[in-house]
Parts: structure tokens; sequence; C-alpha cells
């Protein structure tokens, strides 16, 4: 494996940049921060997209103790995380450009924009367990800033449930290192795990129950159960631009760590067929339920998306424990397409937002005779979410449903796909109705009041670009390709 | 890509042609029309040389691994024959609609997703694995709800409320079908599904019959089979009179479609299957024709016929599957019914269309008299009655025969072998039953509209006035040509029904009509006889004194005797879709409520003692007698920072879940109070929380505590 100091590149140059942005006072102008923010995203974009795709890099920075290391590296998780992180913020950082005009606190939102990509960027890339929480809970304290963007008593509240929730997550996630250093070999994330079987003789019991633990902590950030309360409180009050990040991409931290913990530390070997298996498979079916009726049941429309987002990212976590190759191909897809969707979904929401001021559900009738390109990709990205073809979430969810009748697990093998049925039927309840009302306000509606409010180019590119995005099953062999190819390295 | 590129263009050519419609449509109205009408008519000659193709021996193929995990085309005789059936009926709709439209607002957006419904339904009839279809359909299903919603009344939106809902549930349940069936047998493939079901191991058996059960309800829900029929009375009205025949006369076909597969690939032969199939046509076909015998509203008449009409098909289905390898009458009867329903509710459906663009209303009452002197209207009308209701020399005969024949056959197949024919006696009454009462409502409407005057004179005289300028000579080809067809093909069975039905076997694995029929001999006049019969009883004993009511002025008005209370969906499926959804909302706010709490507690839970202890410490440390300074500074600040920690966990909890929590009792310290010892009593800290909350300082402290656990382990390691 080459070492190669450029890893640092696409972590550094967010950061970096999003200092500048923050601090330097030749940015306080809007004008030129905004140059430097477009430039930054644009710039991590191209450096991430050099870094992952050249061959097997990897670097091992510092040294804490033998056996305790700062290490980078890319394999091919790094690289659909990476590609997507760098992607979405470039997006939502588009987004951001128009969007923040009303919001106030601009360069403090820049900044910490940009520092949280990069500390995003470096969970993606960790190479092993330390790193990997080290940016991890980075991470969530730059993220915090976006929570509290509007520094009101509800916007403090949030960000305090958020704090809470991701750091208690990340403490029960910290419980796996002395153990994995213990009974482990390394800590570096080697595919199929790093236990040794001469030492965790004896000791399974101790381990499964921290490899519990640690898949639950992690899962606070991906909005796993009971852990999930800090979602529907944080991100509707972060600006639209930032509840897409947190929602669409910062809830994957959490992913990715129980991708790593799971299939790079404690190894499915270890831990397919017990009880940990079968007691997260079933909290996150019980999330998926959960998540959609909650979001059935609740109006204001970026408080839905966000329970919407419990239920989608549980989808994905339960296509990661089901623990076989169908099921894992189905979660990858279902990373990108809730990820796309979601996205997509918030930045209209935004777009609604920011021209007309409607946050609830019950006032958008006859918002697509206002803004037709907006909601249409509203529809679209909806469209996906419920997993109508040929939007993305049809083909990921026939996945993770054939990979859940494959797998031997009793019960779970067919109440799986009936849950992701009722969840499907459930997502299409809430999300449908928005747009039915939004195309046909019906025959009551008083067209004379009409006016176009179709926002400009940089709210639609971004929305528009997501919504062509969400149709990425249409031409799915790349990356079905990519996902089984990484599944099938790992199973 | 692999095999002829003619399958997907087929597909895709209304869909582009959707696209380009709409974007002429912002420049020219006029133009959009017209080269909506050119999209239909070039898919038309596509599809005639696919089916040339097919005539001569070839079975067109197409695969595109790299779309969608696989889309796969074929087409044999019988996909052939209906997408030319959707071809014809889309080119004669698209020039019915040019007039019918013109007043309405949002025209392109109808005429977009017309189009686009036309290739979806051409992807599912043109699919050669079930996922195919299965996307096709759930496309189809969704483009074809901006149809039935068009004309965003308030009756248009709850009907399309319906349609939707069980488009989407239906979906859904054939998707778990699916992969049931997928995982069973490894393939969904039409041409391989034969063989692969017949391997399933007979202990798995029940999950073959399972994921058949899932898959019919969602075809089923489409073709509007009992109990899944509730959206066709009300959807089929509320659309505008072009899309209403397109939903009635094809889009059931493709949920019919699917239907076939099941029964010809995955159940063949299979007894079992076909009694449940038989069982659910005939009530469909019962009750679809007493719901229309008893509306007096054209479009909803139409709608419970096409309802009623499904029932016959899903007979016809079942019939094949009880008769097995003999089944060739069932499969010809089946098919043709299929094809001549079509052609029914195309030319029926327009020509309400006709009335309803003149007059904009439906209600019996209402258009009474208008089809008076008007011939064009009148012979496309009587076509599809007769037509629809079995009258010799009419397509309608003929399947209807072919039908009701496969029961004969089969009673005499099971009194040959002993078994009680009571049953399979009940079924074919119950069919001659229903072909009675066809004959009687389309009685009723042809009565109500062509033959008696307008209860009110002024009304009678516009309707007189309107006279051969009702609608142009455009929509009246489009309704003749359709028309024109149903008298030819019940003329000339052997020479164009035979053949097109022979086409069509092989994909329900028929073995055909091996001896020649004889059409018109007695016994099969016999049958379509006593059904005429019937609905001359029905038309004169109940129709005519029971459905009618005397006004004041002694005119006699139909009026709609059926109880409001019992509409299944009203009465039923609102109901309890709103209960489910109540109860499952119910719960999970339970399970979110407690859920949300666990975490909050837990952190009371583990630090109330250890604070309560640090609480403790400062005092502990230090002399408060000392009075010094330098003493007092760091007494100071050593208490203050212990209470900062103190407040974090309580104030985080606080904030994250108000009203778990107690406030963690610490003691006090006030200035001057100098024994602040007794820890046991209960006060409660001042709110100042906000200092903290408000800063970073708790999520670094956090962080900090992470770090230094980190180190901790280090060194002591």
């Amino acid at each position: 494996m080459r070492s190669s100091v450029m890893l640092l590149l696409p972590i550094l140059l967010p950061t970096i940049c999003g200092i500048i942005a923050g601090l330097v006072p030749a940015f306080k102008k809007d004008e030129t921060r905004r140059v430097l923010v477009l430039a930054a995203l644009a710039g991590t974009l191209g450096v991430t997209a050099w870094q992952i795709f050249t061959e097997g890099s990897a670097l091992a920075l510092l040294t804490i103790a033998p056996g305790m290391e700062l290490r980078l590296a890319v394999d091919d998780v790094t690289r659909v995380f990476a590609s997507l992180i760098a992607v979405m913020w470039l997006l939502s950082g588009i987004f951001s450009r128009e969007y923040m005009k009303h919001e106030g606190h601009r360069s403090r939102y820049d900044c910490f924009f940009l520092m949280s990509e990069g500390a995003m960027l470096g969970v993606a890339m960790a190479g092993n367990y330390i790193t990997m929480y080290l940016f991890f809970e980075w991470m969530t304290l730059l993220s915090l800033p976006m929570v509290l963007h509007s520094q009101t008593k509800d916007a403090i509240r949030a960000g305090i449930k958020y704090l809470l929730y991701s750091f208690a997550g990340a403490f029960a996630g910290l419980l796996g290192i002395p153990f994995l250093l213990k009974y482990g070999t390394t800590l570096n994330f080697i595919p199929g795990g790093v236990l040794d079987p001469a030492l965790t003789e004896g000791h399974e019991g101790l381990l499964l129950g921290v490899a519990f633990a640690v898949i639950l902590g992690f899962g606070a950030k991906a909005g796993i159960y009971p852990l999930h309360a800090w979602l529907p409180a944080a991100h509707p009050e972060a600006p639209a631009p930032a509840s897409a990040i947190l929602s669409g991409v910062i809830t994957k931290a959490g992913v990715i760590a129980i991708i790593r913990v799971v299939y790079y530390q404690f190894g499915t070997g270890f831990l397919s067929g017990t009880w940990v298996q079968t007691v997260l498979l079933s909290i996150t079916l019980l999330t998926i339920l959960m998540g959609s009726a909650m979001a059935f049941q609740e109006k204001l429309l970026k408080k839905r998306l966000a329970y919407s987002t419990v239920s989608q990212v549980s989808y994905i976590l339960f296509g990661l424990l089901l623990m076989n190759t169908q099921a894992l191909t189905g979660s990858f897809l279902h990373i990108l397409c809730h990820s796309i969707a979601k996205d997509g979904l918030f930045l209209c929401a935004g777009a609604i937002i920011y021209k007309t001021g409607r946050k609830n559900v019950d006032e958008l009738t006859g918002i697509g005779k206002e803004m037709p390109v907006v909601l249409w990709c509203f529809t679209l990205c909806s469209l996906a979410l419920i997993g109508i073809p040929p939007m993305c979430g049809f083909m990921s969810k026939w996945y993770l449903a054939i990979g859940s009748l494959d797998s031997a697990i009793p019960v779970i093998s067919w109440l799986g796909p009936v849950i992701l049925l009722i969840s499907a039927l459930l997502t299409a309840g809430y999300l449908l109705p928005v747009v039915i009302h939004g195309f046909f306000p019906g025959e009551g509606f008083d067209y004379s009041k009409l006016q176009k409010r179709e926002p400009n180019w940089w709210i639609l590119v971004p929305v528009i670009l997501l919504a062509a995005l969400a149709a990425f099953t249409i031409w799915p062999q790349p990356l079905t390709d990519l996902a089984k190819r990484v599944a099938d390295a790992l199973m | 890509m692999t095999g002829t590129i003619l399958l997907p263009v087929l597909v895709l050519l209304p869909m582009a042609g959707a696209l380009l419609s709409y974007l002429v449509g912002r420049r020219n109205k006029e133009a959009r029309n017209r080269f909506a009408l050119l999209v239909t008519v070039a898919e038309a000659v596509l599809v005639a040389l696919a089916l040339v193709r097919v005539c001569n021996g070839e079975e067109p193929f197409c695969e595109l691994p790299e779309l969608l995990g696989g889309i796969r085309f074929e087409t044999d005789g019988f996909q052939g024959v209906y997408t030319a059936v959707a071809a014809l009926m889309w080119m004669m709709t698209s020039l019915f609609s040019a007039e019918y439209l013109h007043h309405y607002r949002n025209r392109n957006r109808y005429w977009f997703f017309t189009l686009l419904t036309f290739g979806a339904t051409v992807g599912v009839f043109l699919a050669a694995d079930l996922m195919t279809a299965f996307i096709f359909f759930e496309i189809m299903s969704f483009t074809s709800w901006v149809m039935v919603v068009h004309d965003e009344n308030p009756a248009a939106m709850r009907a399309g409320q319906t349609y939707l809902a069980v488009a989407v549930l239906g979906g859904m349940v054939m998707l778990m079908g699916l992969f049931l069936l997928s995982n069973l047998t490894g393939t969904l493939r039409i041409s391989e599904l034969r063989a692969a079901c017949a391997a399933v191991p007979a202990e798995r058996r029940t999950e073959l019959y399972l994921a058949g059960a899932l898959i019919l309800f969602g075809y089923g829900a489409k073709a509007g089979m009992f109990p899944l029929h509730i959206w066709l009375p009300k959807a089929h009205p509320a659309a505008p009179a072009p899309a209403s025949a397109l939903l009635s006369g094809i889009l059931t076909k493709a949920g019919i479609f699917g239907v076939l597969v099941l029964s010809a690939r995955v159940f063949l032969h299979d007894g079992g299957w076909g009694t449940a199939l038989l069982a659910l046509g005939e009530m469909t076909m019962l009750l679809g024709a007493v719901l229309a015998v008893f509306s007096v509203n054209l479009k909803k008449t139409l709608a419970c016929s096409s309802v009623s009409q499904i029932g016959f098909i899903l007979t016809g289905i079942g019939m094949q599957c009880l008769l097995g390898e003999e089944n060739g009458l069932a499969v010809w009867g089946t098919e043709l019914h299929m094809i001549n329903h079509s052609m029914f509710k195309l030319v029926l459906f327009m020509c309400a269309g006709a009335v309803y663009m003149n007059t904009h209303k439906l209600n019996l009452n209402d258009i009474r008299g208008f089809g008076r002197g008007k011939p064009v209207l009148t012979a496309a009308f009587l076509c599809g009655c007769l037509g629809i209701a079995g009258v010799p020399f009419f397509s309608g005969y003929i399947s209807k025969t072919l039908l009701h024949e496969s029961i004969v056959e089969y009673t005499e197949v099971l009194a040959e072998t002993g078994s009680s024919v009571l049953l399979m006696k009940g079924a074919e009454w119950v069919f001659l039953l229903s072909g009675g009462l066809t004959a009687a409502y389309m009685t009723k409407l042809f009565v109500a509209v062509f033959v008696e005057k307008n209860a009110d004179p002024a009304v009678q005289a516009r309707y007189d006035g309107l006279n051969r300028k009702y609608m142009n000579r455009f929509s009246a080809a489009a309704l003749l040509i359709p028309a024109a067809l149903l008298p030819l093909m019940g003329t000339t069975p052997s020479a164009t029904m035979a053949r097109i039905a022979e086409m069509g076997q092989e994909f329900m694995n028929g073995e055909g009509v091996h001896h020649a029929i004889h059409w018109f001999s007695l016994e099969n006049l016999k049958g379509a006889g006593i059904s005429l019969a019937i609905g001359a009883i029905v038309y004169f004993g109940v129709i005519r004194p029971l459905l009618m009511r005397k006004k004041q002025n002694g005119i006699r008005e139909y009026t709609d005797r059926w109880p409001t209370w019992l509409d299944l969906e009203e009465a039923v499926y609102r109901p309890l879709v709103s209960g489910v959804t109540w109860l499952t909302t119910r719960i999970c706010g339970g399970i979110n409520t407690f859920g949300s709490k666990i975490l909050p507690a837990a952190c009371r839970f583990l630090m109330e003692k250890p604070i309560r202890l640090l609480a403790s410490v400062p005092d502990a440390l230090t002399d408060e007698e000392d009075r010094r300074p330098l003493a007092r500074g760091i007494r100071g600040a050593v208490r203050n920072v212990i209470r900062g920690i103190a407040l974090i966990p309580d104030a985080a909890a606080d904030l994250a879940e108000k009203s778990i929590l107690r406030r963690i009792p610490i003691p006090a310290i006030k200035p001057g109070d100098s024994q602040p010892d007794d820890l046991s009593v209960p006060d409660v800290v001042p709110k100042k929380a906000v200092n903290i909350v408000n800063s970073f300082s708790y999520g670094l402290i956090l962080f900090g505590a992470g770090l230094i656990a980190v180190l901790l382990y280090l060194i002591f390691n």
C-alpha cells in the first residue's frame, strides 16, 4: 500500500477554507466569501475524486501508542461514502448561497458548513477505529452550530438534544476500543474482522454485549430506536440546506461506523446468528415502522421528513445487519438513494420556505401551481423514497427484501419484507398528499391570486440535479456492480 | 442490448411523444392535438409491423440487462394482439379527445400523462418477465391517476384518492408476492415460470399459493376484481370520457394480463386456483351487473358494467384452470371477451363522452332524449349495446357463447366422473343471469337516451336543436370505426375471431379448439336466448316498475334505489383504513415517546449518585473558617466548577426531555451559609443552566472527557 500525504487533502481543504471563511476579515463580505465557499466545495469534490480513485493509498499519521495510530485509508466503502459526501455538500452549498440570504450569520454558517465536511470525509476515510472515533466526535461538534443557527430557544434545545444523543452514542462506541485491543489483533479495518479466535474463546458473551452497545451507540447518529429523538428535534430547526446535510449525509456517519464495526472489526463470522443480530434487526424493524408512522401524523413538513429519515436510515441498518450479499447490496443502494432523495426533499422544502415561508403541510395546497419545477422535483424524490419504479428506492428495497427472504433468521426473514411494505405504504401516505394537493388544488382554488414564485437557478439547479440523480437506478449497473463488489468482498 | 430494437421502441415512442407533445402544446394547442394523434398512428404502424413478424412465426425478444436491473420484452400472439388493441384504442380516443377536451383546463397535462400511460401500458403487455411488467404497471398506475383527477372537482379528487390508494396498496402487495415468487422459483421470466413453478417442492406449495394470492391482489385490484372493484364505479365517471374508455377498456386488461400469467404459468391447470378464480369471477360478474342495473348515471352504469364484464373474463380464466388440458373453449372465450370488452367500452364511453360534451350532465333524467334524431350516435351506441348484451351476429355473442360452453363442458366432465354438478349448475345460472342483467341495463340506457323524450320539453327542444352539429366528423369517425368492427367480427366469427383466438392460445398454454364450432347452432343460440329472456323480464319486471318513480306532473323518471349505506368503500374500507392507521400511529406514538425518555432517564440514573458525591467535595476539601483571599478564591472556583459539572446532565436532560426528569437535588451553596452538610435535604438548583447551555462547554467537556478516557486507558495499559 502506497503512503500518500495527499490523502489529507480532502479533509484539510474544506477545514482550512472553513476557518478562513469564518475568521479572515477579507472574507467578511458575502460576495467574496461565497466564491471561496463554492471554490472550496468544488475543490474538495475534485481532490476527493482524485484521492479515492487513486489505487489503494493509506496514510499513517502519528502513533499514539503501539497498535494505536491515526490512520487514513481508502477502500471501496470509503469510495462510496466520500463521493456521496463531496457531491451532496457541493449541491447543498450551491443551494445555501441563495437560501442563506434570509438567515443571517452567514460567515459562521459557511465556516461550520465547510469544516463539518472535512470531518465527515475524515469519518469516511478513517483507516482504523481510533481515527474514525475522533472524526466522529469532531463532526458532531462542528455540525452543532448549524443546528443552533437560528439561536432561538427551540434551536438551542434541539442542539443540546443533538449533543446529548450523539455523545452518549459515541461513548458507547468508545467502549469498543479497549475490548478490541484486548481480544483482537489490530484496530485497523480488516475485511472480515480482527477478532482473534484464540483470545476470544470463553469471552464471547462479553464481546457480544460490547458489540451490541457499540452498534447501538453509533446507531444514535443514524437515528436507531431508542436513540432517535434528536432527529425530529434538530432537523426542523436547522436551515434547510443544513437539514439536508444532517439528514441525508450526517446520519450516514452512523452507518459508516456500523459497517466498520460489524464488517471490519467484530466480523460477520462472529456476529451472525447471535442474539445481537436478532435483537438489532428487531430494533431496526421497529424503527422503520415507528418512523414512518410518526411521519404520517406529523404536520410540519421538515419534521415529517426528519421522521422519515429515522425510518429510512433503519432500512439501511436492517440490510447491513442481515449480513448477506443481497441485503448488503440493497443497503449500499439505499444509502445513495436515501441521501439523494432526502437531500432533494429537504431542499425542496427549503425552497418553499424561502419563497413563501410556509412550513406546514396543510398550507401547501396549490404550491405546484406557484412553483411547478420545485414540486416536480419533490414528486420525483418522493417516488424514489416510496420505491416506485423507475426511481431508485425500488431497486434498493427489492434487494433488501430479497436479502431478508434469503436469510435464515426465523420470523425476521418474512417479517422484514412485510414491515418494508407497510412502511412503504405509510411513506406514500405522508409524501403523496403534499404532491396531490400541491398540483391538484381542487376546483375551489383561486387561480386569480396565483403568482409564479419559482426560485432562481442557485436553488433550482441543485434541486433538479438531485431529482435527476434519484432516478439513477434507470442505469444501475455501475452502482449495483460496485455494491456487489463491496458486498462480496465483505461476505 | 440483445434482440430486436423494435420492442423498446414500441414502449419508448409514446413516452418520448408525451414529452414532445407537451413542448409542442406550450406553443400551439391545435398542433399538439395533431402531433399526439400522429404519435398514436406511428405506434399503431409499428405494432402492426411487430404483429406481422409474429404471424411469420418469429417471437421478437429484447433484453436490456443494464436498465433497472434487467428489462425484458417479448411478444407472442397474445401480447402482440393486445398491444394492437391498445394502439387502436389510443388512436381512437386521441381522435375523439381533440373535440371533447376543447373547453378543458390543463389540457397539456392531460395529453402528457395519457401518452405516458400509453407507453407504460404497452410496456406491461410486452413484458417478458414479471419484474418488467411490475415496473411498467406501477408507472401506468401513477400516470393514469392524473387522468382520473383531471377535472379536479371534489368527486374526481375523492375518486382519485380511492384509485391511488388501491393502486399503491395493490402495487406494494404485488411486489411482496413477487419477492416470494422469485425466492421460491428463482426466476420471474414468464417463459420459464411454468417449469420453475412445477419444480417447487410439495412442502413449499403453500408459499407458492401465498405468492400467487399476493400477486393476484395487485393485478386483480387493477382489473376490478371483487372485492377490490371499488375504484371503478368512482373513477370512471369522474375521468374525462376518453380517459374512462382507456381506463375501462385497456388498463383493466393490464390487470387481467397479470392474472393470465398467474393462471396459465404459475398455476397451470390447477383446480384449486381455478375454483377460487371462478368464485371471485362469479361474484364480480353478478355484483357489477346488479350495481349497473340500479345506477342512474350513464358513465357509472358503464363502469359497473365493466366490473361485471371483468367478472365474465375471470370466470373464463377460472374455467381454463378447471378444465385442465381440454380448456380450448375457455381459452378462446377469455381472450375474445377481453378484446370484445375493450371494443365495447371504447365505443360506449366515447358515446357517453359525446353526450357529456354537449350537455355536461350524466344523470339519465337529465340526458333523457338526447340521442333522438342523431343517427350516428344511435348507431354506434346500439352496436355497443347489442355487442355487450351478447346478441347474435355481434361479437359479444361469440365470446359469451364460448365461455358458456366451457362451463357446460366442465359440468359434463363432472357428471361423467360422478361428482356433484350442483355448484357448476349454479355457476352456469349466475352466468346466464348476469348476461340477462347486462341486456337489461343496456336496454335501460338505450331507451332513456335514444328513445324516450326528455321530461322537460324545452330541454328536449334544445337537444333536438343540436342534431347534426353535436360533434365533428373526427369524433364521429372515432365512434363509428370501432363500432363497425363489432357486427363485422360477430358475423364472420370463423374468419376473424377464431384466427385472433388462435394467435393468443399459446400464451395461455391452451390446446385450442379442435372440432369445428357451429357458432350459430341451436344449442348455442339457446344460451343467448335464455340470457336475453332474463334481460327482458328484468327490464319490464324490475327496472320499469320498481326503479322508476312518478313525479307530481305524472312523468316517470329514473330513481336510484340502491341504499347509500351499502357501499363497500364507505362502509368498510375507509373506516378500516383510518382505523388501522389511527391505531398504528397511536401505538408508534407511544413507542416513540417512551423511547425518547430512555436516554435522559438513563443519564439521570447514572449520574445522580456521583453528582451528590461531587457536590460534597468542595466543602470536604476546604476549611470554611479559612478566610484568606487566595483560599477563598480557590474554594469558590472549585465550587463553581463542580456545580457547573453537576448542572450539565441535569440541564441537558432537562432540555432534552423536559417532562421526564426531576431535578437532581444537590445542596445549594449560598454565600454566608456555613453549614451545607446535610446532603439529604432536597433543594432545587436555581435555573442557571442557560449559561452552560448557550455555550459550547457542555459539548467540549464531553469531548474532552472522551479524550481523557482514551488517554487514561493508554496510560494504564
